[in-house]
């Protein structure tokens, strides 16, 4: 088949910064192309720039038209179909699934003939909604909106199928049907479909990958391709000065080293094209705690803990012990019950039945939850802080809430910005700041008062693989310097291999509690982590 | 315990400082918003447009045109004849038209009864009517009624009958209540939209003091944009007089503004987003407003609506307010509505303390 898709130096630009820079290359029918990157690295610039609904300059050509903007680009929507990043976002919560077909039908003007109807049939089969149709779209899990955002981005046939990130935030096993279905509509239909993920593993999936990084394509190929050129630079775990970045049990330089080669991962072509640019990891050291408390070794316990919001059973009689040093990572998919546990450990929910142990002492009271609230360190998802103070005054907000004196609080800040490398930062308003820089300071708020808990909620989504390389070296530090116990969530199931400990949770029921390597032994068919945790589910 | 309580609030005042667009939001409803309240709601007539007819050749017609003069009136303007004159009126060219028959300075001279017509523009109601009430008085004087009473007329508490006065204290009351709701109520769903809710929470900080901080960091602001509007708008655009205590003023204020920050507490607890809070205040407030006497009289009201104002918070305010500006009512004299405000104040505070307490 000839290639029907040419993008030439398309750049879009928004005010004081580029989306994406002189995007060039070309597709062909019935492929599946992936676009992978950080948040912000310009995937969904050029993913607007093609659906024609964000300005460009350069040219696209596809199906024989080129167009250089929205305007022009306007007689190929009927052949165009473009699924927004976000979950739902496409779809009204109070209509049904079938008032949805109808609607989408209605205003891409689609005959409603036999042909529609049956090519209806065969999606909503497709994407396991047949036994759904008169549910309101509200009511749906996340997964569930997903497919049917995508059955309704292609109930006109879109030739040309462009997804911003239709998987993220959605349970693995959702995200095996939705590659399912892209699979046989490109095999149906020989569409080109472009997806955009924030999942590597994902790339697997795809004929041909494009990765991202600051507005620039830095390397494009198939999957194999891209691993092999990669080869030359990676090596064994191994001591190394500069010029190297270690990160998931792998060496990355572009210097002759004495060691073995290994094969590596794709995350290794963002660190090797971070160390061409004269990048490498900004070396940090955490030092020793100046509280010094002996901590016990189990830090915290909870005994058959259980959440009820009227009668549904958000977590039931659940059982966990995070230990002295330990990082453990809570896993489970959407709705399975992780929010309202953790929620519950910080002491932001009364418990309903069970209890809460910290440092050997029941937590009951008010006082006991204040209590609770000195010992723990929390870093929520997106990394919130105060949007109107700089990174400075935030800081110096949290310490005096957790009753530091002024002297302390500007030592400490002062200690931690130098160890995380964000002294040149400290006056600037955190919205300014790369998602990374963000994220380091949002640690040293959570950890200024010395916890000995530190809770972490999706700290590394939409970040880009220098800055989680760079966080889990922080957490590493943690672990051994302070020996603090680390409660991590997280949708990157390739992260569960860096915890200790794993505690996998379904229906707001506890359905694993054990090592990595241990799980490895009880699922020997598993390739991967994914495939252990998939088992759970199916 | 102090040194946070401070620390909460010098955050809340440094992150409205730094929000442009509320801050502008702010700072005119306490200038502009007030200052065109008292100026702009005029029910003198100002530049009105006369046309008029004369067939009469000059003379008395003449005099009393030239009562008519600026800045009630622009100047006359002569028709030729009836039709143009009708025109213009249709046109609204002009406001008013006035004319003279032929044989007016005739009759008037044989001292006969005469008439003067009079045509009126009554879609500008109050503006043509109160012209009316002009030219009558005008045409008083001509005719020397012989009726040997004169009315000497005392005007109490506002010696120029200015409507400025009334107006911009209504509406200042206004924006307090309007503000005092929607701030507090802000600053916590602020932090449900932004996120750093659950980050709130964590700091092991009594909830209490959480949120007396944060809503008397938003008093602060209103009683400080009310002292700035009392400065600049009352008293230095209208030169309303203050015959009471200024500081009865300030301590009922500061009073009330807990009363309806209790308000806000209530609505932060309910709503989810900023545009929940709008909405919410809005159909709190009118009814406030509505009941308290600062768009419509308290005795003017229906019996039932006359009890129900007694429940409103800004009714006390309001009431109190105007006896400490014009009335000028001794201190303690203001008990009343000092105990209007802190009854009910007390309550609504503690209700709204309590309902947002529960999400804590």
């Amino acid at each position: 088949m000839k290639e029907q898709l040419y993008v030439k130096n398309v750049t879009v630009q928004y005010k004081g910064h580029i989306g994406i820079k002189n995007a060039t290359f070309s597709l062909k029918g019935g492929e599946i192309i992936g676009l992978i990157g950080a948040d912000g690295s310009g995937k969904s610039s050029l993913l607007h720039a093609i659906a024609g609904v964000e300005r460009f300059t350069g040219e696209i050509i596809y199906d024989d038209v080129s167009y250089h903007n929205p305007k022009e680009a306007q007689p190929l929507k009927s052949k165009m179909g473009l699924m927004p990043q976000g979950i739902g976002l496409v779809l009204y919560d109070t209509l049904t699934v079938k008032e949805h077909l109808d609607f989408f039908a209605d205003i891409r003007n689609i005959p409603i003939d036999d042909t529609f109807k049956s090519y209806r049939t065969k999606l909503l089969h497709m994407a396991g909604l047949e036994d759904f149709i008169d549910r309101e779209a509200g009511k749906l899990s996340g997964g569930m909106m997903q497919k049917l955002s995508l059955v309704c981005t292609l109930l006109h046939r879109p030739k040309l199928l462009i997804l911003d990130e239709p998987t993220t935030g959605v349970d693995p096993l959702s995200r095996i049907e939705l590659w399912e279905i892209l699979d046989e509509i490109r095999k149906m239909e020989g569409s080109i479909i472009l997806v955009s993920t924030a999942y590597m593993q994902e790339a697997q999936k795809m004929d041909h990958i494009l990765l991202f990084d600051e507005g620039e394509i830095i390397a494009s190929g198939s999957v194999s391709a891209l691993l092999d050129s990669a080869k030359a630079y990676t090596y064994k775990q191994t001591p190394c000065e500069d010029g190297c970045i270690t990160f998931d049990g792998r060496t990355y330089t572009r210097k002759n080293i004495n060691a073995d080669h290994v094969s590596p991962t794709l995350e290794g072509l963002f660190l090797i094209n971070a160390l061409q640019k004269g990048k490498t990891l900004t070396s940090m050291q955490i030092s020793a705690r100046q509280n010094r408390v002996n901590i016990p070794e189990i830090v915290m316990e909870a005994k058959q803990m259980s959440k009820y919001f009227e009668s549904f059973i958000a977590n039931e009689h659940i059982d966990m012990k995070l230990h002295r040093g330990e990082i453990v990572g809570l896993l489970g998919a959407n709705g399975a019950g992780k929010t309202t546990f953790i929620k519950m450990l910080l002491g932001l929910y009364p418990i309903d039945e069970g209890e809460l142990y910290l440092l050997g002492k029941r937590i009951q009271s008010g006082a006991d939850r204040r209590e609770l609230k000195s010992k723990i360190g929390y870093v929520s998802q997106h990394f919130s802080l105060y949007k109107d103070m700089t990174v400075g005054e935030n800081l110096i907000y949290f310490a005096t809430l957790h009753a530091l004196s002024k002297q302390k609080a500007a030592q400490r800040i002062k200690s931690y910005a130098k160890a995380l490398g964000f002294s040149e930062y400290l006056d600037a308003f955190p919205r300014d700041l790369p998602l990374g820089i963000n994220q380091r300071f949002s640690i040293t708020a959570a950890l200024l008062h010395e916890p000995v808990i530190l809770f972490l909620d999706e700290p590394t989504s939409g970040v880009d693989t220098i800055a989680r390389a760079q966080f889990w070296e922080i957490l590493r530090q943690l672990k051994q310097q302070w020996g603090i116990a680390i409660l991590i969530t997280t949708h990157y199931m390739s992260e569960a291999e860096y915890c200790d400990r794993v505690v996998l949770l379904k229906e707001g029921k506890k359905v694993a509690d054990a090592s990595v390597a241990q799980l490895h032994a009880t699922h020997p068919k598993a390739k991967n982590f994914e495939e252990i945790f998939l088992e759970y589910y199916r | 315990m102090m040194r946070i309580f401070w620390t909460i609030v010098g955050k809340e005042l440094l992150s409205f400082l730094r929000s442009w667009g509320l801050l502008i939001v702010v700072l005119y409803s306490f200038t502009v918003d007030v200052y065109i309240a008292g100026e702009g709601m005029q029910i003198k007539p100002r530049n009105v447009g006369v046309g008029y007819i004369d067939n009469t050749g000059g003379g008395i017609s003449q005099k009393i045109i030239s009562h008519l003069h600026p800045p009630e009136f622009l100047p006359p303007k002569r028709f030729l004849s009836q039709k143009e004159l009708s025109e213009a009126i249709f046109n609204k060219k002009i406001l008013v038209g006035i004319i003279f028959d032929s044989d007016f300075e005739k009759a008037y001279r044989k001292g006969e009864k005469t008439e003067l017509n009079v045509l009126l523009d009554a879609t500008a109601a109050s503006q043509s009517f109160t012209t009316l009430g002009y030219l009558q008085n005008i045409v008083l004087e001509f005719s020397k009624v012989d009726f040997p009473v004169e009315l000497k007329s005392h005007k109490l508490f506002n010696q120029n009958a200015d409507n400025h006065t009334f107006m911009a204290l209504s509406e200042l009351l206004s924006v307090i209540t309007m503000l005092s709701i929607l701030l507090p109520a802000m600053v916590f769903v602020k932090e449900k939209e932004e996120g750093t809710w659950d980050i709130m929470l964590l700091m092991p900080v009594d909830a209490r003091i959480t949120i007396l901080a944060k809503s008397f960091s938003q008093v602060l602001i209103v009683v400080a944009g009310t002292m700035m509007t009392v400065g600049f708008v009352l008293f230095g655009a209208f030169d309303i007089p203050m015959n009471g205590s200024f500081w009865a003023f300030f301590l009922l204020t500061f009073l009330y503004s807990f009363t309806s920050a209790g308000l806000g507490l209530f609505v932060a607890a309910v709503s989810k987003n900023i545009l929940q809070v709008a909405q919410l205040s809005m159909i709190i407030m009118m009814p406030m407003i509505f009941l308290s006497g600062a768009w419509t009289p308290i005795y003017a009201m229906h019996p039932a609506f006359q009890a129900l104002s007694m429940i409103s918070p800004l009714r006390y305010y309001i009431e109190g307010c105007e006896s400490i500006f014009f009335r000028g009512t001794d201190f303690f004299d203001l008990w009343h509505y000092f105990a209007g405000v802190l009854v009910l104040g007390s309550f609504l505070y503690w209700y709204g303390f309590r309902k947002i307490g529960k999400l804590f």
